[in-house]
Parts: C-alpha cells; sequence; structure tokens
C-alpha cells in the first residue's frame, strides 16, 4: 500500500516526519501572517481644473446647501449645522439635507452643491458620514469648503 | 514456547500520515495563494464606515490614468507619538504632527508630501493648462484613519490641486452585515 509505514513491505520507505514538521511551521507562518480583507469602496470627489484655491468672486450668489462642522473640545463631539440650525443625529441631518435639495430642485436648481464645511479638528470619519447621507439623497455633487490663504 | 500458541499478533501501530499530509498541503496552498505579498501600497489604517461607496471596477477605461495611494495614519508604533495619550486611550487625537502620510511605504509630512505628489503627477500630464500649469491626470486615491484631522487631510487635498493632480479618490470601507 502506498505510504506503508511497515519498513518489510517497502524497504525505502521515506521519512516523512521532517516534512510534516516543517509543512506545520509553513502552515503556522501562513495562519499567523494572513488577513481577511476588508471590503473597500471610495468616494470620486474631482478637485475643479480650471480654478485654484478662493479663485471665486466674493460677490457671487452662492447657491447651496451648505453644512458646518465644529469640532467641540470639551464633549469630545462634532457639532453639526445647516443654516443656522443645529442637527443632533444623522437622520435629521439628512432629511434637512433632503427637503434643501427638494426645494432646489423645485426652484429649478438641480445641480445645487452640498457644502461641507468642517473644521479642521473634525475627525474625517464625521465628514465621511456627511457625504454618505447625500450619497444616500443621490446628491452626486459635493463640496469641501477651504479656508482663505493667509498672504 | 508452548506448542498451542495462537497467531502471532503484529504489533506494528505504526500511524498512517498520508491524509494528513495531504490536509496540511491544501491548507498550505490555501493560506499561501490568499497571503498577501504584495508590495505595502496599503498602510494599516481603520478607515471610516460608509454603506453607500462604490465598488472598484474591475475593468479599467484605457484613457483613465495610474493611481497612487496616498495613507493617512497615526504613528503610534514608532516616532514622537509613540506614547500619545489620547489615541492610546482610544480618543481622537487632534495633534497634526502625531499624523503621517505614507505612500508606498515612503513616509512624508505635510511639509514634505507636495514634492512627492508633484513627482507622481509628472508621471501622466493630460494637459497644460491655460497659466502653463502642468495637469495631470493621474487619481489620488486618499486612505485616511476615520479619526485622522479633517484639516490634516486639506492639507493634502490642497497639495494635489497643487501639484495639478484633480482626480482624487477618498476611500472607504463597507460596514460589516448585521
Amino acid at each position: 500500500m502506498a505510504g506503508s509505514q511497515d519498513p518489510n513491505e517497502n524497504p525505502v520507505a521515506i521519512n516523512v516526519v521532517p516534512m510534516v514538521d516543517v509543512i506545520f511551521c509553513l502552515c503556522v507562518f501562513f495562519m499567523c501572517s494572513f488577513k481577511f480583507k476588508q471590503i473597500e469602496g471610495k468616494f470620486d470627489s474631482w478637485l475643479p481644473k480650471d480654478k485654484g484655491l478662493g479663485a471665486m468672486s466674493a460677490d457671487m450668489v452662492i447657491q447651496e446647501i451648505r453644512v458646518a462642522m465644529f469640532w467641540d473640545e470639551p464633549t469630545q463631539t462634532t457639532m453639526r449645522q445647516l443654516g443656522s440650525r443645529k442637527v443632533k443625529s444623522d437622520d435629521e441631518l439628512q432629511q434637512l439635507i433632503r427637503s434643501g435639495y427638494d426645494d432646489a430642485v423645485r426652484t429649478g436648481h438641480p445641480d445645487i452643491p452640498v457644502t461641507i464645511d468642517a473644521a479642521d479638528k473634525v475627525p474625517w470619519k464625521d465628514v465621511i458620514t456627511v457625504v454618505n447621507l447625500c450619497k444616500r439623497e443621490k446628491i452626486d455633487k459635493i463640496e469641501f469648503a477651504f479656508g482663505a490663504v493667509a498672504k | 514456547m508452548s506448542r498451542f500458541a495462537g497467531p502471532q499478533v503484529e504489533e506494528s501501530v505504526a500511524c498512517n500520515l498520508i491524509p494528513m499530509i495531504d490536509i496540511m498541503f491544501l491548507l498550505l496552498l490555501f493560506f499561501m495563494l490568499g497571503a498577501d505579498m504584495s508590495a505595502r501600497e496599503l498602510e494599516e489604517v481603520v478607515l471610516p464606515k460608509a454603506d453607500q461607496v462604490a465598488q472598484e471596477s474591475k475593468t479599467k477605461d484605457p484613457n483613465e490614468g495610474g493611481r497612487t495611494t496616498v495613507n493617512v495614519f497615526h504613528q503610534h508604533t514608532n516616532g514622537p507619538a509613540a506614547d500619545c495619550p489620547a489615541f492610546s486611550a482610544g480618543q481622537v487625537c487632534r495633534d497634526m504632527t502625531h499624523w503621517m502620510i505614507a505612500i508606498r511605504s515612503n513616509y512624508y509630512t505635510l511639509d514634505t508630501i507636495k514634492g512627492a505628489l508633484e513627482e507622481e503627477g509628472k508621471l501622466e500630464i493630460e494637459e497644460v493648462g491655460k497659466d502653463g500649469k502642468a495637469i495631470s491626470k493621474r487619481e489620488v486615491m486618499i486612505r485616511a484613519d476615520e479619526n485622522a484631522p479633517y484639516g490634516y487631510i486639506q492639507k493634502v487635498i490642497e497639495a494635489c490641486a497643487s501639484a495639478g493632480i484633480y482626480r482624487i479618490v477618498v476611500g472607504a470601507a463597507k460596514p460589516e452585515p448585521k
């Protein structure tokens, strides 16, 4: 029989024990270094090609839905505001974005952008949460506000 | 010796190792094929979760440029931020000097990233703008840690803009199904 351990049956039987040891070691090595890949995705965000930072004139009337985000140091949380209204939950913000967008569509501005105006210290995940809420409302035009460059 | 001794019983109880070796080989093959041996383009970063993220398409548009992955992460494993109390406590670290940028395992700060992105941009120039500035068709994917300060990522986007790179993609992870 192939693989029999009886030396009388097969006088040139191979000693497989070292091979098993090596395979065990290799197996342990690969098992330890193995990582299950997380499903990753992306949000496209094309920058304007023809205008630099702060190129927009100040007297231009901006039609936008602006979400302001501030970092509250004592509570270590992000405060969000749409217009003058403070927003507490994601659902509330999504609802406000939806109604703002619906109003813009009704008044003939379907390409109105949502501008995310976040402070420096706001965690990236909170910014992405707002992007995600906009995507849920099928709004593709999302802009990131930049502070004016000091001269 | 007794004349009526019973039949001789074979005492060899050698273990048959062959099925075990077969299974070990299969396991080895699985882990070898599953192991990520590629160059460390992706740093270990906890991406922000978003359920609306677009999946990577398998086919690539020939007009599209290549991609540079910019990782933004907290340097809690080494460097001056090794003992950052905020990060160690699982809080949000707001110290800009504790964050770092990596492109293909080369490490940069906000001061040095601009030069690196300019080099990347020069790899694939799409057109030259009216002001003589080259516009690159190279795509930059920003894989930033979920707790990275927005101001830091803003500076990276700004560096892309000044390097003539306008195709920016931000990485996010699909939340695990409940």
